[in-house]
């Protein structure tokens, strides 16, 4: 339905690109006196708007409603609970909750729903709406049926990232109405992020640089050339570009050079761009501490790192290998790589692509004194450094661990951690893999 | 109207808030109150047709089986008889519908509210035995009596309540009848103590009692246990699809006469605000719309993907509640019949970012090469890295930053993780299997604007 309601030009207003989708779930919602669809499926990306969208749609729209993420409800009894406290305006006393009744299962839900007065045309929101496939058998069917199982007008919306495809089960083939939540392309990106336009500037109000939203603009089109490859994720990529923006402008405040001189300021950002995609989700900065690799923080012990090594090595190369790479003949150091693999062979699959695979105590030692240059005896010591690499979860045992001999490990760490751990003891742990074609 | 909206527009967006006044100044003041008018005619058109799909309890067809329903609760009210029996058919094929009509003739008959007793249970909600005999009890209007007592086994507590029921000479007891919904789920229930016990009153002759099971499990009477089964009348009634069954489409003749009579307006009615001239319009053109080669075409590709009539009313749904415009036209129905036929998956391929898609292409190469060998994120890395290199127009990305992709993928359930590989593995190495396949890939690649064209080709490529 074509409409005059203000209320859907307000909501255009303030959600930009969702046009589509705010018609669509006008037509939908109940206004007016009108009867509603049972089930409504909101489902589309991270942030897309949906919940913002159905929330701020029932609202403005005065809608009697209640929103429960499923996140929150690790039991159905909350989710029942909480329910019916929105709906029936229960308010919580704080030092004190007791929800407005207590509901163990989906017949005390429908019973309590049942004698709240006026629910007719009102909404329920399950947002991550897929959690209810991991929780009671019946509860999704007995959702996806609430009309036909309480008689009352009542609709739900569910909101979840998935398709509707994966909810199916033998217990119900009820199909919703859907409402599709696509993901903003490169220029509805542009045009929400403008709109951050008045935040980035209260942030360098301070620096006193002056600039107008195409300079914005600009340097949001040099964010997502980076970023949109890697990411669609508007919040993500909001924290991104507000995060970044004061080290773009940086060389204007330090008078480097001025806001037009877009080539410099292209120069100074693209490597820290670069840099933060790196941090993509992670939700650190690029300058702190954190970033420091852990291998290199993690100070160990002399020894104890040349078992990582041993281990690692145990448990990317197969046994029947260990004699061609490790066996020490007078006048040459152990043979590398190259003379054992004498072709690689595409089909097979490479050792360090299936990950680590157990080894034996005597194997480990074995590698580990082939390895090491000088001579140590065999003492408790060694055995100690085993247990506290085991400790550090750096190596895992399998097996009983009732005693030695039936003690299996595995080396839990990655390639690049080993690989800086390994340079720290100048040992060049490539030429001992055997597999390396692929680096 | 799409004209006349638009000038409404941009007075609205002139004048945020005293738009009313401003109207009648204006010129475009006139074109507004036409739209407004043309909004409210739409508004209770819209509103009766709703109303005409969502509440409509008529149901089409099973001509045979309701009078069948009917004869064997009649027989229970009138004359005391026990019975037993269970109504069978696919999901969705109207088994509730049917049920409840034939409930809602038998409630109009004189004696019913004298001499009988409704309890409707469903196995969805009635999750174990406890639960059902306390909605029994309650729908018996027994809980005041009930309460407080102590009852040592099930039978006992069902045996209470039909004694209950007996009037004050004993000899004539009122009756119930049972109606279980999704009675497989009943079947799950420990030892099965509330199915054993109906069956075991209906054929003793303890209290006239009817027992009518709905499911959609063509395999019920194997789900029961001996001795239940042995109890059960083994009376079924099927609603299955066949030839000459009305409840079934069976050629666009009977859809279109479907939709007519779902989509058509009353004439002459007072109480829906729609004034004959209207409704008499909105019909023409419906029939206009009927008649229409084009449209007929569309309709008969509806039936071939499913002729049940629950489909058709919920296409109806979507097509009414999709509604933009003044008229019905084979636009809509077209429209809805290409969402229908969309492949949800592939949109959710479109909306990946490059790099996520370009994991899902290495993914499709690997299960290519390996036979369809389960993969892991290490093999899909090294897969991709591949291809990066080798092509300098694309973007090298961090290892931390592909994981994170790779996880995305998993939480969009485009692959899932292969149960035995425990917990235990790194998740590197952990094995996936491929959720989508090869032919959704490409055509999400083919779809997807603004996608590098070397990744396009690598994704067509076979074998690299
Ligand atoms: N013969 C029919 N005439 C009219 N409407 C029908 C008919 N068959 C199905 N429908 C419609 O299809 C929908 C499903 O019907 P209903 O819930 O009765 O099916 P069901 O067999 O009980 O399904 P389930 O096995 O899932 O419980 C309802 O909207 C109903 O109106
Ligand atoms: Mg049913």
């Amino acid at each position: 339905m074509m409409t005059s309601d203000p209320v859907i030009e307000f909501l255009k207003q303030s959600l930009p690109c969702r046009d589509s989708q705010i018609d669509q779930l006008y037509n939908l919602i109940p206004h007016k006196d009108h009867l509603t669809p049972p089930c409504i499926y909101v489902y589309g990306g991270a942030s897309t708007g949906k919940t913002t969208l159905v929330t701020s749609m029932l609202q403005q729209l005065e809608i009697k409603h209640a929103i429960v993420n499923l996140v929150e409800c690790y039991t159905s009894k909350i989710l029942f609970e909480s329910i019916l406290n929105k709906l029936s305006d229960h308010k919580l006393d704080p030092t004190n909750p007791v929800p407005y009744a207590r509901c163990d299962n989906l017949i005390d839900f429908i019973s309590h729903l049942q004698a709240i007065e006026g629910l007719d045309r009102s909404v329920i929101v399950l947002d991550k709406a897929e959690e209810l496939r991991n929780m009671e058998v019946n509860l999704l069917p007995g959702i996806l049926r609430i009309r036909e199982l309480t008689n009352l007008k009542i609709t739900m919306i569910l909101i979840s990232d998935i398709v509707f495809e994966k909810y199916y089960s033998k217990s119900t083939n009820i199909e919703p109405l859907k409402v599709y939540f696509p993901q903003y392309n490169k220029d509805d990106l542009l045009e929400i992020l403008t709109l951050d336009f008045d935040y980035v500037r209260k942030l360098a109000e301070e620096t006193s640089v002056d600039f107008d939203v195409e300079f914005y603009k600009n340097y949001l089109n040099l964010f997502l050339s980076v970023f949109y490859r890697a990411c669609r994720d508007l919040c993500e990529l909001r924290h991104m570009s507000r995060s970044n923006f004061m080290k773009y402008i940086q060389p204007v405040v330090q008078k480097q050079c001025s806001v037009t001189d877009s080539m410099s300021l292209w120069r100074n950002i693209s490597p820290i761009l670069k840099n933060s995609l790196e941090v993509l989700y992670l939700r650190v900065d690029v300058t702190s501490e954190q970033m420091k690799s852990a291998a290199h923080s993690l100070e160990l012990p002399y020894y104890a790192k040349y078992l990582l090594v041993a281990a690692y090595l145990a448990s990317y190369n197969s046994a029947k290998d260990d004699k061609k790479l490790f066996v020490r003949n007078a006048g040459r150091k152990s043979r590398s790589v190259r003379d054992v693999k004498t072709k690689s062979k595409v089909s097979e699959q490479l050792n360090t692509q299936l990950g680590p695979k157990p080894f034996t105590f005597d194997r480990l030692l074995a590698i580990f004194y082939a390895i090491l240059e000088e001579k140590v005896g065999f003492n408790n010591n060694l055995l100690a450094q085993v247990s506290s690499l085991v400790e550090l979860r750096l190596l895992s045992t399998i097996g009983d661990g009732t005693s030695l001999d039936g003690q299996k490990y595995k080396c839990n760490v990655s390639f690049d951690f080993v690989h800086s751990i390994a340079k720290t003891i100048g040992f060049n742990i490539r030429k001992y893999l055997s597999d390396f074609s692929h680096l | 109207m799409q004209r006349l909206y638009k000038t409404f527009l941009i007075i609205n967006i002139l004048n945020g808030s005293g738009k009313d006044k401003i109207y009648k100044l204006v010129e475009g003041g006139k074109s507004l109150q036409a739209f407004k008018k043309m909004e409210n005619k739409l508004l209770h058109i819209l509103k009766c047709l709703k109303q005409n799909l969502l509440e409509n309890k008529e149901c089409h067809g099973y001509d045979k089986e309701e009078q069948q329903i009917f004869d064997l609760l009649e027989r229970t009210l009138d004359c005391g008889e026990s019975n037993s029996a269970l109504l069978i058919g696919p999901r969705r094929c109207g088994k509730t519908l049917l049920v409840n009509k034939v409930l809602e003739r038998i409630q109009h008959k004189d004696n019913f509210d004298t001499d009988c007793i409704l309890v409707k249970l469903n196995g969805l909600i009635h999750t174990d035995d406890r639960l059902a005999l306390k909605s029994t009890t309650s729908q018996m209007q027994l809980d005041n009596v009930v309460d407080g007592k102590v009852f040592g086994t099930f039978a006992e507590n069902l045996a209470f309540l039909l004694e209950c029921l007996r009037t004050g000479d004993k000899s004539k007891s009122r009756s119930v009848i049972f109606i279980l919904d999704e009675f497989d789920l009943f079947c799950c229930h420990h030892n099965q103590t509330l199915l054993y016990n109906l069956f075991d009153v209906s054929q003793s002759a303890q209290a006239p009692i009817c027992i009518l099971g709905i499911t959609c499990r063509l395999d019920v009477i194997e789900l029961l246990e001996k001795r239940v089964k042995s109890r059960f009348s083994h009376r079924q009634i099927f609603l299955l699809p066949h030839e000459n069954q009305t409840s079934n489409v069976h050629t666009v003749g009977d859809a279109v006469n479907k939709i007519e009579y779902y989509l058509k307006l009353p004439e002459g009615n007072k109480k829906l605000q729609i004034n004959t001239a209207v409704a008499k319009q909105w019909n023409r053109n419906l029939n206009n719309l009927l008649k229409e080669k084009k449209f007929r075409n569309v309709i008969q590709r509806l039936i071939d993907l499913d002729n049940s009539e629950a489909m058709l009313k919920d296409f109806l749904v979507k097509v009414i509640f999709h509604f933009t415009g003044e008229n019905l036209t084979v636009d809509l129905f077209q429209k809805e019949l290409n969402i229908l036929e969309e492949d949800d998956m592939i949109k959710v391929l479109q909306d990946l970012t490059v790099l996520e898609l370009c994991l899902i292409i290495s993914m499709k190469h690997h299960l290519e090469i390996y036979d369809n060998n389960p993969m892991n994120f290490e093999m899909i890395y090294n897969r991709f890295m591949k291809f990066a290199n080798a092509n300098a127009g694309i973007q090298n990305f961090q290892r931390a930053v592909m994981l994170k992709a790779f996880e995305h993928i998993q939480g969009l359930e485009l692959i899932s993780m292969l149960s035995n590989t425990g917990s235990k593995v790194q998740k590197e190495y952990q094995f996936f299997k491929l959720l989508v396949t090869p032919e959704q890939i490409l055509d999400a690649v083919k779809k997807s604007s603004g996608l590098p064209t070397e990744v396009a080709q690598w994704a067509r490529s076979s074998l690299t």
